[in-house]
């Protein structure tokens, strides 16, 4: 329901960051319930699109999630979210004319899965090819459907385990107002998220969705 | 022939018999049989007269016992309690204790039959008026309302409560089963028997709550352990809340304005701590009066 990023702690690495924070939550009493994987790979349009139409070069994720095995979902910046079944990443190489896969790009979030009651929670490390950029952590609340009803509910959990990094309310539950919430709406907040992490440097940084 | 080692006389006796039915003996021997036939008489009547003085002896002693008095306060359980085996039966301090369960049960059951015909429901209770004109009706037959009354007073409340859809349907007989959609934040499954409310169960707004067949199906429980299984908890405890067995409608009524404070389920604070979590739960509690929202371990 929300993804954030959590800074690394000062004088410590990503990976110790990653253990006080699963600590927290253990020691809150959440249950670990094997791990999670979120990937994404960056598609450009082609060169010979873009000429013949004018336009300039969108780029388009294709993501998937453990949680919707699935599933694949592949998106446009600030555009439409397609949910499609997991064969799709074939439909892409067949439309290689089209869409070019910018493998240096491909960037994924792998990390455990943990329950507690009626909340799930994800925190993952950020890598992109062999380099650990940031810390992941995801917020669901399984009961409930409409994000905005529940976000200071999440807030207070979130303050509970990630103290003063505790994050703002995402800019996707802003446009959603009563409509239920949806996958789409978790992989659009890890897009965000990537891309953030992807424009810092080599700099570590922890993204919450 | 069995051997009678105390009653030897017995043993000759049939001896004779038998060979009286055999074939013809000397007779020398029957003599001898007669003599022992006239002993073994002599002896029969010793033991007739010894029976005869030990069944005197027992009349006598029967009358010595006299009337079993009548005004025993158990009647004639009471003589129960002359039975000398206590140990093996202990069947009259069983007895006693039955009769003093009882009594209490009584009494008790007196006490709150006084009780609850005081407390009416006071949300309910300017409707009193309206409602008594129906109520010599409706009273000897509130187990068996015409479906179409229960309609009538669904359709009523559906209509009165706009952001909370009632849907009703009879999928076993005439019982109704409602499907309650309360806004975009839970459904709860309502079992009535006529106008009464015989079990409510509560799920999340995203899980399914028909059976293949597409009817509405009472067993399922819901994925979403934690959350949906209090509030569930705390439907039934409503329900217990809300009796009023001569107004069944009212009760139905005041039901479901008690379920309709879950609209901010996940959004009200908990009214005495002031947060919004506890022990990963938040507020499920809804108080029968005021509706404001507690934890559950905050609500006393």
């Amino acid at each position: 329901m929300g993804v954030a990023q959590v800074p690394v702690a000062e004088g410590k690495s990503l990976q110790q960051t990653v253990e006080i924070l699963t600590r927290k939550l253990e020691l809150l009493g959440a249950e670990k319930q094997g791990t999670f994987c979120v990937d994404c790979e960056t598609y450009h349009t082609a060169a010979s699109t873009i000429s013949s139409q004018g336009q300039t070069g969108k780029l388009m994720y294709v993501m998937h999630n453990s949680e919707y095995p699935l599933s694949c979902f592949a998106l446009f910046e600030n555009g439409p979210c397609l949910i499609a079944d997991a064969n799709f990443d074939i439909l892409m190489v067949k439309l290689k004319g089209f869409f070019q896969n910018a493998k240096a790009n491909k960037i994924e979030s792998r990390g455990t899965r943990y329950q507690y009651c009626d909340f799930l929670v994800k925190v993952g490390t950020v890598t992109m090819g062999p380099s650990a950029r940031g810390i992941s952590v995801e917020v669901e609340y399984c009961p409930c459907v409409i994000a905005n009803d529940c976000w200071n509910l999440l807030m207070e959990f979130m303050q509970s385990f990630m103290g003063n990094h505790t994050p703002g309310i995402p800019s996707v539950f802003g446009t959603k107002h009563d409509s239920i919430y949806s996958p789409a709406d978790t992989m659009v907040q890890y897009m965000e998220l990537f891309n953030k992490i992807r424009k810092q440097q080599q700099v570590p940084v922890a993204g919450i969705r | 022939m069995l051997p009678c080692p105390e009653n030897s006389e017995c043993v000759y006796l049939l001896r004779v018999i038998t060979n009286f039915a055999g074939p013809s003996p000397g007779i020398g021997l029957m003599l001898e049989d007669c003599t022992s036939l006239i002993s073994v008489s002599a002896h029969l009547t010793l033991k007739k007269n010894a029976i005869l003085f030990s069944f005197s002896e027992l009349e006598r002693l029967s009358n010595l016992v006299g009337k079993p008095s009548e005004n025993h306060p158990l009647h004639n359980s009471g003589l129960l309690s002359l039975d000398p085996v206590q140990d093996k039966t202990p069947l009259y301090s069983q007895l006693l204790q039955a009769y003093k369960w009882s009594n209490k049960l009584q009494y008790h059951a007196g006490l709150a039959s006084g009780l609850l015909n005081q407390q009416s429901l006071k949300r309910s209770a300017n409707q009193m008026g309206v409602s008594a004109k129906r109520r010599p009706k409706a009273q000897p037959t509130t187990l068996v309302l015409p479906p179409q009354y229960v309609d009538d007073v669904i359709n009523r409340i559906d209509r009165m409560f706009p952001e909370m859809s009632i849907q009703l349907s009879r999928p076993n007989g005439t019982s109704a089963m409602l499907l309650v959609t309360l806004g975009k934040v839970l459904k709860v499954i309502v079992v009535m028997r006529s106008l009464f409310i015989d079990r409510t169960i509560v799920k999340g707004y995203n899980e399914n709550v028909y059976t293949e067949d597409g009817k509405v199906g009472y067993c399922i429980s819901s994925n979403i352990k934690f959350y949906f299984y209090l509030v569930t908890d705390h439907a039934t405890t409503a329900l217990l809340h809300y009796q009023l067995p001569q107004m069944p409608d009212v009760v139905v009524r005041s039901f479901m304005t008690w379920l309709r404070s879950y609209i901010k389920l996940f959004q009200a604070p908990c009214q005495r701590c002031g947060k919004f979590l506890q022990d990963g739960l938040p507020p499920t509690w809804r108080d029968f009066r005021t509706l404001e929202a507690f934890h559950d371990t905050c609500r006393q």
